[in-house]
């Protein structure tokens, strides 16, 4: 079985000005299925470039991006439409929810695209499914500005499973969230991982999200700068337990 | 991706941002309405014309005493000529006048004249009291005819207390207002036939005689004097349609009618002036004008080389003649264009037509501005919404929308404004014209082309308005779309 991700000598380059910005130096990487990938590196280290083009939202300079055994690196813009819907879920830092519309029809949304034609009664019942997954079915006719940010984001995470990708992308997931609720996002991720396989691509600049990662790459300069398995690995829910136990201590 | 997902996505963006979609629609649908109020009331106005055409006679024939046909007529040897008629541009001969011998009171005649015929001291050429109301009878008989109207009329004074009023009586039949189809009865209502039979002294008042002698009061039940005589008043009769508006000197609303009977035991006459006669079908008009002409003939013992004493004209040729035309030019014109009614009416029509024509352009092009404005309208909500829209755009790429996914949703979301738009403009559009015709009189036609073609309009200004906006939503790409905050 190939990796579920192959990238060879990816690179890309961006004309700012008469300034050519090198945001990834031959980047090279494979990640095989069930992983839980942490990508680590500051700002302009080439990690969100490297997301966007894993997650076939831009497409490199030169190299190439092999999405489960298929180079998807020069594929017109309909047949990347399709990979991004088929393949690719994202959960992005500002939710990326549509406003003004319920929890389920914002889940539902990627059945609306894609090739077969779904009936609405099996899309509602996929879409209630996956917000049964995140433990936001009773929420369902919620409209996204009722919902807190840690439900938002549970909300992005069911649209970003309904199609059952071969990669959940997350781009600084907990970046708009306070503590607790991070760990309870990455909670839901562990649990994608560790129950349904889930290879999880995860993009932060935080090495304590990182960490709950079990695989750590780190990024300087649109380079690799090292990659290791993540020994000292964090388990959310044990995590939260302790919370629990604290708040209750306080209280 | 299949077109009711694109129908359901569009229906949901578009219930998402209430406010924006309602007021979009609203220029469409004001520019529906718009154009279907004016086509109605364009179409109405022309309807209302050819009603009027058709009311002024497509199926009326009018038997006229005496005949003007000239060119037919051959003037007799004894005949003193009074000089030609000639056309002023060509100097064409056109007629030469004649003083018909029959017309010389001191004149001996070998024949029987109309004159000695009928006993009326007014015969002459043209005028010739030729008809008897037996002919109007004989004509009643004829297979396609409707109605029978004989007619007699002469100028009087009509006498009301102190006020006098020179005008015209029409001694007619009481069928005379089912051929009048313009006629409505401000007061009471025509006299009966059996007033008729009895040579009931009852008059029926044109509305502006009715004016002149009582002003606005009404006159039902009042007593007017003809020829000393004592006439009750039963009813006032005025113009039914806004195109004929009745005014002094007119032949029909300055005008008193009595029955024919009263006219001739009071006067002592058995001429008939015309006789009137409607066909039941308009395209029996030329055949039952060429059988009354032989039966009129056959009556009047006229031989076969021998021209009509009478002339059977069509309403048109008949206004023709009486439309200020000196009498003998008229009848230069009717006696030599062979067919002459159709060709007037035909051109009566078509002018008409014209006229109105030209009105329905006017409104329609004030009525297509306003849509393109609805059209505008919706271009510019719909750019505006593109830009603002730009996450939206950038979320469904990132879930795999493509790019002629987006384009089909924005297309399809302002065809549907337009279209749910236009149907209520056509709603709107149809309950304003009813609500105009009824509030100012004037006769509206909505026809289902004219809704057909509203529909299809706001529809393809859907499309034509909303390609722009959608094609610049298609080529957001997604990566700067979902940046865009």
């Amino acid at each position: 079985m190939p990796p579920v991700i192959s990238v060879r000598d990816l690179t890309k380059t961006y004309q700012v000005g008469e300034h050519s910005v090198h945001a990834l130096r031959s980047v090279s990487l494979d990640i095989e299925q069930g992983e839980f990938v942490a990508v680590i590196g500051p700002s302009g280290s080439g990690k969100s470039t490297l997301m966007h083009i894993l997650g076939c939202l831009d497409q490199p300079t030169s190299g190439q991006y092999f999405l489960t055994g298929r180079d998807v690196s020069r594929l017109s813009d309909d047949e990347v439409s399709l990979v991004r819907n088929q393949q690719i879920g994202f959960v992005f830092q500002g939710f990326n929810l549509l406003t003004r519309t319920s929890a389920l029809e914002n889940v539902e949304l990627p059945l609306l695209y894609g090739a077969t034609n779904i009936s609405a009664a099996e899309r509602r019942s996929r879409a209630m499914a996956a917000l049964t997954s995140v433990g936001l079915e009773s929420r369902w006719d919620h409209h996204t500005n009722q919902l807190s940010g840690g439900q938002q984001q549970r909300v992005a995470i069911a649209r970003a499973l309904l199609n059952n990708p071969s990669i959940l992308l997350a781009d600084e997931p907990t970046g708009n969230l306070d503590s607790k609720t991070s760990v309870e996002v990455m909670e839901i991720f562990q649990k994608l991982q560790q129950e349904r396989g889930i290879t999880i691509v995860l993009i932060t600049h935080e090495m304590d999200v990182a960490q709950y990662g079990s695989r750590v790459i780190s990024f300087s300069d649109g380079k690799i700068k090292s990659d290791v398995s993540n020994e000292n690995r964090r388990h959310a829910s044990g995590e939260l337990g302790e919370l629990a136990g604290v708040s209750e201590g306080v209280a | 991706m299949a077109m009711n997902s694109s129908a359901l996505i569009a229906l949901r963006s578009l219930r998402r941002n209430k406010l924006q979609t309602a007021l979009t629609m609203l220029g469409m649908t004001i520019g529906v309405a718009t154009v279907l109020t004016m086509i109605a009331l364009g179409t109405g106005a022309q309807r209302a014309i050819q009603d009027q055409v058709k009311a002024a006679g497509m199926n009326t024939l009018i038997v006229t005493a005496g005949n003007f046909q000239a060119r037919k007529e051959r003037p007799p040897d004894d005949a003193i000529e009074m000089g030609s008629l000639r056309e002023p541009v060509s100097k064409a001969h056109l007629v030469t006048a004649a003083f018909h011998p029959e017309d010389d009171p001191f004149a001996v005649h070998d024949h029987q004249t109309a004159r000695s015929r009928l006993g009326d001291s007014e015969a002459g050429l043209g005028a010739a009291a030729t008809l008897t109301i037996p002919d109007a009878d004989a004509i009643r008989d004829l297979p396609g005819v409707q109605y029978v109207c004989g007619g007699v009329h002469e100028n009087v004074h009509v006498v009301s207390g102190d006020t006098r009023w020179f005008t015209r009586v029409h001694g007619d039949d009481s069928s005379l207002p089912e051929i009048r189809r313009a006629w409505k009865f401000v007061h009471g209502d025509f006299f009966s036939a059996r007033e008729e039979r009895n040579k009931d002294q009852v008059a029926v008042l044109g509305a502006v005689v009715a004016n002149k002698l009582f002003g606005d009061a009404n006159p039902v039940g009042k007593t007017i004097t003809l020829w000393k005589q004592t006439f009750k008043v039963v009813g006032v009769v005025t113009s039914s349609s806004w195109l004929v508006n009745p005014a002094e000197g007119d032949d029909q609303f300055d005008a008193v009618y009595i029955p024919v009977t009263t006219m001739h035991s009071l006067l002592n006459l058995s001429k008939l002036n015309d006789i009137t006669i409607t066909t039941k079908s308009t395209g029996d008009v030329s055949k039952v004008e060429s059988i009354v002409t032989s039966l009129l003939r056959k009556r009047h013992n006229i031989g076969p080389d021998s021209p009509d004493d009478f002339t059977v004209a069509s309403q048109a040729a008949k206004a023709l003649s009486s439309g200020g035309l000196r009498p003998d030019v008229a009848s230069a014109v009717t006696g030599n264009v062979n067919g002459l009614e159709k060709v007037t009416l035909d051109q009566l029509g078509k002018t008409l037509d014209k006229s109105s024509r030209t009105m329905s352009a006017l409104l329609a092009s004030i009525a297509t501005v306003s849509l393109i404005v609805g059209g505008i309208g919706i271009m510019n909500i719909m750019m505006l919404s593109v830009t603002e829209r730009t996450r939206e755009i950038g979320i469904r790429r990132a879930v795999g929308a493509r790019a002629q996914d987006v384009l089909t949703q924005f297309i399809m979301e302002s065809v549907i404004l337009s279209v749910v738009g236009g149907l209520l403009g056509i709603l709107i559009g149809v309950i304003a014209a009813i609500g105009i015709s009824r509030s100012v009189q004037w006769s509206t036609s909505i026809s289902v082309m004219s809704v057909v073609i509203s529909f299809g309009i706001s529809a393809a200004i859907g499309i034509f308005f909303g390609y722009y906006p959608a094609r610049e939503a298609s080529r957001v790409a997604p990566l700067q779309s979902l940046r865009f905050e």
